[in-house]
């Protein structure tokens, strides 16, 4: 922790309340990242950053104005505290924004060292992937996008009752893709790979994935317009489950856009669904202790068993709502404050993993158009998707050109196969068994 | 911003590590957002953004740097630590003349510094308005964004140019309910100006325009699935053009012959009655710029013409890479980013025939009213977009609404498939994400008829 940068905190709280805030909150993000892309052998782009911002959002007489600054100069840090008063001055009264607490110190610094693999290691493992993906196959047209990075973040926080948090990371990810060319078809996949050493690196992985859908997917065709039951990979299902996570959200309950909003105790999925959210889940590759307004992360189920359970709070949420803070604030230095979950975990199911693959099924890999695909209030969404034909667990035919399409509250409720073992996303950041939807609308020829 | 005695000293530290060329981008933004939402003003939020970026260009590579500090010992250290893999000791001259190029800017709405106190009545006088088109109004979500960027450029050819580019940006969503039913309408226009912006539009049409379309999206049937004819109408649906043909025709795309089109200028690549255009000139429109994040001036690119490939939109690293001449559209969303070739103010040409005419001559199919985003793989050129507002079409008559509608394809293959071009060109504002972040950007087109695409909804 730097304790210049904890001083740069405690001076902006004291101007804010020299400029009369009743109340104030301060968060300072502090980033530097190296990043590498090759072409055609050699390295093509090179980058170093270093980056800090602090924002802070001030109470003055129950109303919230909120301001930041990338520049941390005495001059600056006036300026945002008294930009913030100024802002609180013109807003209009929240009486559900006012709640500080006091919770002491909480110190979270990674417990991961910075890597000491030198720049020409890491310009070599780069150069090495996009080799690779050349010589593996004859169809490579390009290696369109091909890197590595490596990033450390620290963030922290300071509220005026004097509660102070901070939380630092530090991991790498490479990655490639391959486009390939056969005849008039091209078809291209990517696939990245995440760690703390440049040694934990997956690069074989990370090619031998690219080129395996993307020589999959050149002679891929669409499938017949009809219903199909779909399993998603997970990371397919983690992006969809993104697009509505706003049914968990207690801000968008208050304010109208969460189509859950008065469900809570009622059921919304099937009996043997059940999804928690677990901050610091045993196998998640980032773990999460503290929230945006200073408090502990806690386990947190949002539906058991085909019961919404609870939604994410945060201070202003739970006043509403006259509840706790499931400590699931989030807020950058830029942004206000909103609801934030962290690792989630689907519960396991009963069924085999051979009797969810069992028969026919649309594997679905990769989804396209998920920012304007979906529709979040009424849980509509039309995507496009690749993936394979399969049958009994095995991959028949590879599949392009297609939509899936469905309701994402419907789907919840009909959900009746889950697989009884869970499986991790590749960067480890979502958790689920199998899931077989059955009966869905796919578009293709 | 940054004196140029320290931007000097910079520069002469590059060539002399052994660069083949280095420019400097400063940036500094105001900017200034509004929320409300249930009829109360809910965030009101300023900040200041402050950074320089360093590139420094060895033959083909870029290597980039960003830091928030103006000293000149960090920017020297940011400079060396680029060049330490790449650099070979160089002897050049100190001193640069920095000289700055007369451009056309383009006009911009101005801002008279408008009390905060007045936009936050016009938030109320939008969230009435709004509310009182239907009583299934449950929800108004409103936001406003002004930023204010200054760039200042320096580069390593005696290059220093400045710019001022404020933008305003003022989104409304109404959310409609009927029973345990939502939907939702919202149109966000914005413009190269300042708040008089706001103070021009037409408070009734945007609040008709989104209560309407919730309620019609509310009341819409899932659409039917299958290969359809559809007439995609002007503004917001010039998407398509946007997402199935612009990206790949980028040379951030096309120097690693990551796009369909890489080979493929002077050749017809779309149906005769197709052209196109990428304009970063045009007064006032969203995604204008006077000079490019390169410093060089902006200009009307001419994409396409009668079908043919005639140009790509390229920058300095693309012209270094592919021969291609520099075409003033070097974009990044900040100092955080090295700036790659991006469109600004992308469009389809006008054509002659009226809105009716196009609904007439494909039979049976979807007219796309209203278009939400989409996203396109440069490489294989596959697309997807979705339609916010759709119907279906019988006997060349419009019919009943419907929703859930994504339209998928092929670049080169849509390109073809536009048979038809109306008189309506319109505009839409957008922001678009790639390589160098999320810069602004008009999409726009007349209504065209598509004579198939897939049509993804219920089976």
């Amino acid at each position: 922790m730097n304790t210049e940068l904890k001083k740069t905190c405690e001076k902006l709280v004291d101007y804010a309340k020299k400029f009369g805030a009743d109340n104030c909150d301060v968060i300072l993000s502090k980033g530097e990242s190296f990043s590498l892309s090759s072409q055609n052998g050699d390295i093509d782009k090179y980058k170093v950053s270093g980056a800090q911002v602090i924002g802070i959002r001030a109470i003055k007489d129950s109303k919230v104005g909120l301001s930041y600054s990338e520049s941390m100069d005495d001059a600056s840090l006036e300026l945002a505290a008294k930009s913030a008063i100024e802002n609180a001055m013109n807003s209009e009264e929240n009486k559900y924004e006012n709640t500080f607490l006091a919770t002491g110190d909480h110190l979270h610094p990674s417990e991961h060292d910075k890597d000491t693999a030198s720049t020409e290691d890491k310009i070599n493992l780069c150069l090495e992937l996009e080799r690779s993906v050349k010589e593996k196959d004859s169809r490579v047209q390009a290696v369109p996008y091909n890197g590595f990075s490596e990033s450390t973040g620290s963030s922290y926080y300071l509220n005026s009752k004097g509660t102070f948090s901070f939380g630092s990371e530090y991991y790498q990810s490479c990655y490639t893709s391959a486009l390939l060319h056969e005849g008039s078809e091209n078809s291209m996949h990517y696939h990245g790979t995440i760690g703390r050493k440049l040694k934990d690196l997956d690069v074989s992985k990370c090619v031998d994935e690219s080129l395996l859908h993307a020589s999959e997917w050149l002679k891929a065709k669409p499938l017949k317009t009809d219903h199909y039951d779909i399993i998603f990979e997970l990371d397919a299902f983690s992006e969809i489950l993104g697009c509505f996570s706003n049914i968990f959200s207690g801000k968008g309950a208050m304010e109208k856009t969460n189509p859950f909003a008065e469900k809570l105790n009622t059921k919304v999925a099937s009996e043997n669904f059940s999804i928690k959210d677990i901050p610091q889940y045993k196998d998640a590759f980032f773990k999460s202790f503290v929230d945006s307004e200073g408090l502990e992360h806690k386990d947190l189920t949002l539906i058991e068993n085909g019961v919404l359970k609870s939604f994410y709070h945060n201070s202003v949420t739970a006043n509403f709502f006259k509840t706790q803070s499931t400590g699931h604030a989030s807020r950058g230095a830029k942004s206000p404050l909103g609801i934030g979950g962290t690792t989630k975990v689907i519960s396991a199911g009963v069924e085999k993993d051979s009797s969810v693959t069992n028969g026919e099924y649309f594997e679905v890999h990769s989804l396209q158009g998920l920012h304007s695909g979906a529709n979040a209030v009424s849980g509509e969404f039309s995507f496009a998707a690749s993936g394979y034909l399969c049958r009994d667990g095995k991959r028949v035919s590879p599949v392009k050109g297609v939509t899936v399409s469905g309701n994402f509250h419907k789907l919840l409720l009909d959900l009746r196969i889950i697989g009884d073992t869970v499986h991790a996303t590749p960067d480890k950041s979502f958790f689920s068994p199998l899931l077989r939807f059955e009966n869905m609308s796919v578009a293709g020829v | 911003m940054l004196s140029k005695e320290i931007a000097n000293d910079i520069i002469f530290e590059a060539l002399s590590l052994g660069a083949s060329f280095c420019d400097i981008f400063v940036e500094k933004n105001h900017i200034q957002n509004l929320t409300m939402n249930s009829s109360k003003m809910k965030d009101i939020r300023t900040g200041v953004d402050f950074g320089i970026g360093v590139r420094l260009i060895y033959g083909d590579k870029a290597l980039y740097g960003y830091t928030n500090s103006v000293l000149k010992e960090d920017l020297i250290k940011l400079t060396r630590t680029l060049a330490e893999q790449y650099k070979k000791e160089t002897k050049v001259e100190k001193s640069l003349e920095f000289k700055t190029k007369n451009v056309h800017s383009v006009s911009v709405i101005p801002d008279k510094n408008i009390p905060l106190a007045d936009k936050i009545a016009a938030f109320h006088k939008m969230d009435k308005k709004v509310r009182a088109g239907s009583e299934l109004i449950n929800q108004v979500n409103l936001s406003l964004a002004l930023r204010e960027q200054h760039i200042e450029i320096f580069d390593s050819e005696g290059l220093y140019m400045k710019d001022f580019r404020p933008y305003c940006r003022m989104a409304t969503t109404a959310i409609a309910k009927d029973g345990s039913d939502q939907a939702t309408g919202s149109w966000s226009p914005g413009a190269r100006g300042g708040y008089e912006f706001v103070e021009g539009l037409n408070f009734d049409e945007i609040a008709d325009y989104t209560v309407k379309q919730a309620l019609t999206t509310l009341k819409a049937k899932p659409c039917p699935a299958g290969n359809m004819p559809v007439v995609i109408d002007n503004g917001f649906g010039g998407v398509i053009f946007h997402e199935a043909c612009g990206h790949s025709l980028e040379t951030t795309s096309v120097e690693k012959k990551a796009s369909v089109f890489w080979d493929k200028k002077g050749e017809m690549i779309a149906h005769e009655a197709l052209s196109a255009v990428d304009d970063g000139t045009i007064d006032n429109l969203w995604g204008s710029i006077s000079v490019d994040d390169e410093g060089m001036e902006t200009q009307r690119t001419q994409l396409i013409k009668d079908g043919k490939l005639v140009n790509f939109m390229c920058d300095r690293m693309g012209e270094i890479k592919t021969g291609h001449p520099r075409t003033g559209s070097a974009r990044r969303e900040s100092y955080k980013y090295a700036p790659a070739s991006r469109m600004r103010n992308t469009f389809i040409e006008p054509g002659k025939h009226s809105l009716e005419d196009l609904l007439q001559s494909m039979g049976d199919g979807l007219y796309a009213k209203s278009m939400g985003g989409g996203s396109v793989n440069p490489g294989t050129g596959e697309f997807n977009f979705a339609v916010q507002e759709g119907y279906l079409v019988k006997n060349g008559k419009l019919t009943e609404a419907v929703k859930g509608a994504t339209l998928i394809g092929k670049g080169e293959e849509i390109m073809k498939h536009i048979s038809m071009v109306g008189n309506n060109l319109d505009y839409a504002a957008g922001v678009c994400g790639s390589v160098s972040g999320g810069v602004p950007v008009t999409v726009g087109q007349p209504a065209v008829k598509v004579d198939e695409i897939l049509v993804g909804g219920k089976a």
